[in-house]
C-alpha cells in the first residue's frame, strides 16, 4: 500500500465520521457535502505538505 | 436521516447510559439503539474498518509504558475503542505491532484515530439520547 493510497483511505474515512457527527448539518445532502469537503482538506494539505517536504533538503 | 429523528422516541435517563453504554460496546451500536440506523452503520463500518485496516499494516494497541508519555497518550487513545480495546488486552491480540513494517507508524495512527472517532461517536449518542442534538 502506498503512502498515497493511505491518505486517500484515512481521509475518505474520517470524511464519513465526520459528516455523521456534524452538528451543523442536518440535511443528507449537507452532510454529503461537507464530507467531501473534509475528505478533500485531508487529500489536499497532505498534497501541499508532501511538496513542501518535497524541496527541503534532506 | 429526517426519517429516523421524526421516529426517535422521548428522551430518558436509562435509554441514555443504554446508548452510551452500546456506543463503547461496538461502534454505531449506540446510534443503532436510538434509532440512527443510517448513522450507526456508517459508524460502524468506517471505525471498524480503519481499526481493521491499522492492524493490517502492522500497528499495534497500547498499554501506559513507564516513563515513556507518548504510550499514555495513545493508549487513552485506544480505550476509546471501548470493549474491543479491552477484549483485544484479555485475549493478548494486538498490542504487538511490527515496528520494522514500512507501514507501522501508519498502522498505530489508524488505530489510535478509529478509538478518537469512535469516542466521539459516544459522546454523539449521548448528546441524541438527552435531546441535545437531532
Amino acid at each position: 500500500m502506498t503512502h498515497f493510497i493511505s491518505l486517500v483511505i484515512f481521509a475518505a474515512l474520517v470524511g464519513i465520521v465526520f459528516a455523521v457527527l456534524s452538528s451543523e448539518h442536518n440535511e443528507t445532502s449537507d452532510r454529503v457535502i461537507y464530507g467531501l469537503k473534509v475528505f478533500g482538506s485531508f487529500v489536499g494539505i497532505g498534497f501541499g505538505i508532501a511538496w513542501v517536504l518535497y524541496f527541503l533538503p534532506r | 436521516m429526517q426519517s429516523e429523528i421524526a421516529s426517535a422516541p422521548e428522551s430518558s435517563p436509562a435509554r441514555t447510559a443504554m446508548a452510551c453504554i452500546a456506543a463503547l460496546v461496538f461502534p454505531g451500536l449506540g446510534h443503532v439503539v436510538l434509532g440512527r440506523w443510517g448513522r450507526g452503520l456508517l459508524l460502524a463500518f468506517s471505525i471498524t474498518a480503519m481499526a481493521i485496516l491499522g492492524f493490517w499494516m502492522k500497528g499495534n494497541l497500547f498499554t501506559p509504558s513507564g516513563d515513556d508519555k507518548l504510550t499514555y497518550v495513545f493508549t487513552v487513545l485506544n480505550m476509546g475503542l471501548g470493549l474491543p480495546y479491552f477484549a483485544c488486552l484479555a485475549a493478548g491480540f494486538g498490542f504487538d505491532g511490527n515496528a520494522a513494517a514500512q507501514t507501522f507508524e501508519y498502522g498505530k495512527t489508524f488505530l489510535a484515530v478509529a478509538g478518537a472517532l469512535n469516542a466521539l461517536a459516544a459522546m454523539d449518542a449521548f448528546d441524541i439520547a438527552i435531546g441535545r442534538k437531532q
